[in-house]
């Protein structure tokens, strides 16, 4: 018996893994008609409206849908919307209703440039004179006001109240002063409300203040946020598809997009999509099929916040966030050619053909996510077979580009990595001495050395293939004697243990990076070694990242940092480069100010036009870049290895047809085609081919 | 017996309050502070952030985070600031993962450290017995993962088998028993990794304790009777050298639940390790403070264990 125990079980367990090893190894190689990505970011939840990273989004993407999308070339087109129309109304106000009328003549009188401000309509409405623009946008609107004598037009103040409780506060504040006529009002959560009001507002601001003391709330503030000349409203028409269901049937409709805005504003679902929704007024639904987007003022990126996926009404509403947590979000329901089918935590998650999808169903059965911890397990699971998709680490690339096993595609990241100064400290202060260390570090041996080739010299702000880049803007070269004379002019001059001193001060500082991210590591290695040779002393110093963050980034206390910006094609930098941003846990941590900068920012949001966006944008970079608040060093390439002829695409050619085509890149990543992806042994046994309505 | 293992109990309970507060207190007064939304969103405005805190309680004093908290963690009510959800059920869902792992390294442990500590005893002092110690000893020094590296390295490289997690992707399995190999060969890897320490551990303690019973008087008496030496060494002598053995089960069930993070995060094994791990770096403040009680309280109760099974496998053991 015990000798049982002694010999038997281990010859057991031995015997045990020797058969599981030969049935391992003799597995045969018949894949399934799947294809399986190995990945390291594992989603959290699967709710496209309260999850903000990429692991979610991969997934996302293909169980549900938005209004709108990019296309392959990164330029917006409709996806759940048949169309979109934008047009504005703009509301001036006046002292009394002859003064309106007087003005409504004025406009009619300029009949022949109505066209030019692109104005359909005038009317009045009382005190208002209420203009119909077919193009958003501040300008014409200005230009139209300038028609009118100001003494007789009201202003209009936007008052911000922050309190709790503020819906009912504002009701309660109604009640208790009739006679005040708010002509629009919007909530933040229930933390804060804003109110605009005809007038100065300096009034309305006192009762306010004396109401909320009056009900014992001694913490609520109000304040005049904004005063305007008129109000300036944009409105979005969303023409919806007829044809579209949700994963379990129901149809989808404008009771979606009205619930996914409403759900965003809720405080208990804390969505992080939010800030892009904050600027709405409010949605409305005249039909199943169409829905209107007013905004309280224009604000051009807005559009692309329709890219956000919607979530069905039907599941959702009325149900508690905790109930979100533990049913939707781990099951969920979208409109996309791939259907949910499982999530083992930590695992896989899998997703299947979508067969009742609008365009027909996709030709694969299904899409499989494997969850590893980190590169190694990555590259390991692709060359056993285990994963169809290997996105490459920068330094293995080159071992791989003459591999005929493999297919490969590059293309540049949309992101870009920089060493940002503290321009508080005043060892930065002085642009030739940013300057020089742009010319001191050498940008194409760093790519050479870290990226192995695969990447570019960063020019700025804005990486060069998105479509408003300034590609005027060259890199600073690599001119070490320029860097040198530069220094020499600020007054940094060599000290005696070769270190430059100016007032009996060392050029010497601290750079700091994050643990985890080998390549900032070695950015911060070459910096300190390139510095060194013009006569800088760089301290580098390695931190985790929530302590990277926390306690040195956040509260500004840091000399200089090695960091990157990952970025969709946005122009609207508003967070990272206006200087209102540069307090204590805000994104311009570096505090830079440009007065013209700040002026670009914040037209720029409001401005609809392509060409003057791009030509706006141009000059933000520009100017960000002759500032050099950064040293801008590099946009990476993504790469990803498929195995060769594993997969094949077989799409619509918008001719009513079908072309098939090996799998090829796009502007959007090689993924973009996914729905139309197949194996090449299915080639015979794929769904019957659906005419694809546009 | 019964009032000490109340007494235990009590001092137990105390022990767990204490454990609760200071590792909370060390979770929580880490630098850093829980960021949902990927590396410096500039899309996360302030109201966010601060509804964010308000929803998790992050904005109160530390004491009520406390409460919140263990009250949370009793009422079942707790939930993860990663992905909303109950953290109980985040953890008991990877407890059928984690149990086959542990358990499967202990049977490993246990039986090799056994087969191999008894063979070293019968061969003591001569070269196998040398050679035994010396492997054994290069086991207990060299760092799991170093051996993992190569391991999986090895066989993707010589033999192109599929590692990683718990079953074969995008193959058709032929049948059943083929898929129970492959969840067996997933199992096998990393249970055999995390068991070599305690093979050689367990090796060790066998060895000396029956090289110990050999020289009992009574083993001589029954030598002396002319009892056949195998039956005197697995009758006579192994049952008395196991003390060591059975004794150090109660120290195995903290490990049985608790994660083995280097083990599970090499092999992508979906373990309870790998969920501790990865709430350390989010800062999930809510599932670290479960996983720390309910570590607490199995280390607590192991310890109470191992002193039981003492009493009862050694007679000169007295309870008070």
């Amino acid at each position: 018996m015990i000798r049982f125990f002694v010999y038997g079980i281990p010859v057991l367990l031995v015997a045990l893994l020797v058969a599981s090893f030969v049935t391992v190894a003799s597995f045969s190689t018949d894949r399934k008609n799947e294809l399986t990505i190995g990945s390291i970011g594992e989603p959290t939840k699967l709710n496209p409206i309260q999850s903000a990273e990429s692991g979610a989004s991969e997934v996302e993407g293909f169980v549900f849908e938005a209004l709108l999308q990019y296309d392959a070339n990164l330029e917006i087109t409709t996806q759940l919307a048949k169309s979109f129309t934008l047009s504005q109304t703009t509301t001036v106000f006046f002292q009394d209703p002859a003064a309106a009328a007087a003005a409504l003549q004025l406009v009619e009188a300029a009949r022949p440039s109505w066209s030019a401000w692109s104005l359909q309509a005038a009317r009045t409405d009382g005190q208002r004179l209420l203009l119909d623009l077919t193009l958003p946008g501040m300008e014409a609107s200005a230009k139209i006001f300038s028609l009118f004598d100001p003494k007789t037009a009201l202003p209009l103040a936007t008052l911000r109240v922050e309190t709790e409780k503020a819906r009912a506060t504002l009701e309660d504040f109604q009640k208790a002063n009739p006679d005040i006529a708010i002509e629009r009002s919007w909530f933040d959560y229930d933390a804060a409300f804003e109110i605009t009001v005809a007038g100065e507002g300096t009034s309305v601001e006192e009762r306010l203040k004396k109401f909320l003391t009056g009900t014992g709330n001694a913490q609520a503030t109000a304040a005049v946020s904004e005063t305007r000349n008129f109000l300036a409203e944009p409105l979005v028409h969303f023409v919806l598809r007829d044809d579209v269901r949700w994963h379990d049937g129901a149809p989808f409709t404008s009771r979606d997009v009205a619930f996914t805005y409403r759900a965003i504003m809720d405080e208990t679902v804390a969505s992080p999509r939010k800030p892009d929704f904050d600027l709405i007024q409010k949605i409305e639904t005249p039909n199943p099929y169409e829905a209107l987007v007013t905004y309280r003022k224009p604000y051009s990126p807005a559009l692309n916040s329709w890219m956000m996926p919607l979530i069905p009404a039907h599941i959702l509403e009325d149900k508690p966030a905790s109930w979100w947590a533990d049913n939707f979000n781990r099951n969920p329901i979208g409109t996309g050619p791939f259907k949910f089918s499982r999530w083992k935590t930590n695992e896989s998650l899998r997703l299947v053909r979508n067969d009742d999808y609008y365009q027909g169903p996709p030709w694969l059965e299904g899409i499989v996510f494997r969850y590893l911890p980190d590169p190694i397990s990555i590259r390991l699971a692709f060359m056993t077979r285990q994963t169809d998709f290997w996105g490459v680490s920068p330094w293995a690339v080159s071992s791989l580009l003459n591999d005929s096993r493999f297919q490969i595609f590059r293309y540049p990241a949309n992101s870009y990595e920089y060493v940002g100064w503290n321009l508080r400290n005043p060892l930065f202060q002085d642009v030739r001495v940013r300057t020089a260390f742009a010319h001191a570090v050498n940008g194409p041996q760093m790519i050479e050395f870290i990226l192995y080739g695969n990447g570019v010299q960063s020019n700025g702000i804005f990486p060069p293939h998105f479509w408003f880049s300034n590609p005027e803007i060259k890199p600073i070269p690599y001119d070490p004697a320029a860097a040198a004379r530069l220094l020499d002019e600020a007054g940094w001059k060599p000290g005696p243990d070769g270190i430059r001193v100016k007032d009996g001060k060392r050029m010497a500082f601290t750079l700091i990076v994050n643990q985890a991210n080998e390549v900032r590591k070695d950015i911060a290695t070459l910096v300190q070694d390139n510095l060194r040779s013009l006569g800088v002393e760089v301290n580098v110093e390695i931190y985790e990242w929530a302590v990277f963050i926390s306690r040195f980034i956040n509260k500004l206390e840091f000399e200089a940092t090695v960091l990157g910006w990952s970025t969709g094609p946005d122009f609207d930098v508003y967070q990272v480069w206006h200087s209102s941003q540069s307090n204590p846990e805000q994104l311009n941590f570096v505090g830079y100010k440009n007065p013209r900068v700040d002026t670009l920012i914040e037209q720029i949001r409001q401005e609809y036009n392509p060409a003057t966006i791009k030509a706006m944008a141009g000059e933000i970079q520009k100017l960000i870049f002759e500032d050099q608040p950064y040293l801008f060093l590099f946009v990476p390439n993504s790469t990803s290895v498929i195995w060769k002829d594993s997969f094949r695409i077989c799409r619509p050619d918008g001719k009513g047809g079908f072309m098939d085509t090996p799998v090829e890149v796009t502007k959007a990543g090689w993924t973009y085609y996914m729905q139309w992806f197949y194996r090449p042994e299915f080639a015979g046994k794929l769904p019957p081919k659906r005419e694809v309505r546009p | 017996m019964i009032t000490f293992i109340v007494r235990r109990l009590l001092i137990s309970l105390v022990l767990v309050f204490f454990i609760s507060l200071i590792s909370f207190f060390i979770i929580t007064l880490t630098p850093g502070s829980p960021y949902p939304w990927g590396e410096l969103n500039p899309k996360i405005s302030e109201s966010v952030k601060a509804n964010f805190r308000k929803q998790f309680h992050l904005d109160e004093p530390i004491w009520k985070q406390y409460w919140f908290n263990m009250r949370g963690l009793f009422t079942g009510e707790l939930r993860s600031i990663k992905d909303g959800r109950p953290v109980l059920e985040r953890i008991t869902e990877r407890l059928p993962a984690t149990l086959a792992l542990n358990v499967c390294a202990i049977v490993i442990a246990l039986s090799f450290g056994l087969l191999v500590g008894v063979y070293s005893a019968r061969v003591a002092g001569q070269w196998q017995d040398t050679a035994l110690s010396t492997v054994s000893f290069a086991l207990l020094a060299i760092p799991e993962f170093w051996v993992a590296y190569l391991l999986i390295i090895g066989l993707t490289e010589w033999f192109a088998v599929p590692l990683m997690g718990t079953v074969s992707h995008g193959i058709v399995f032929p049948n059943a028993l083929a898929s129970s190999l492959d969840w067996i060969w997933h199992l096998a890897l990393p249970a055999t990794l995390l068991a070599l320490g305690s093979v050689a551990a367990q090796s060790r303690y066998v060895r000396a304790s029956m090289l110990e019973t050999l020289r009992e008087d009574y083993i001589r008496t029954a030598r002396a009777k002319g009892l056949p030496s195998e039956k005197v060494l697995y009758h006579h002598a192994l049952r008395n050298s196991l003390r060591p053995v059975i004794t150090g089960i109660g120290g195995l069930l903290p490990a049985l639940i608790g994660g083995a993070v280097i083990i599970e995060t090499i092999f992508a094994y979906p373990g309870i390790g790998r969920l501790g791990y990865q709430a350390v770096l989010e800062r999930d403040y809510p599932t670290l403070v479960a996983l720390n009680f309910i570590t607490a309280v199995l280390v607590l109760l192991g310890n109470l264990l191992a002193d039981i099974l003492y009493s009862l496998v050694d007679p000169r053991v007295r309870l008070e």
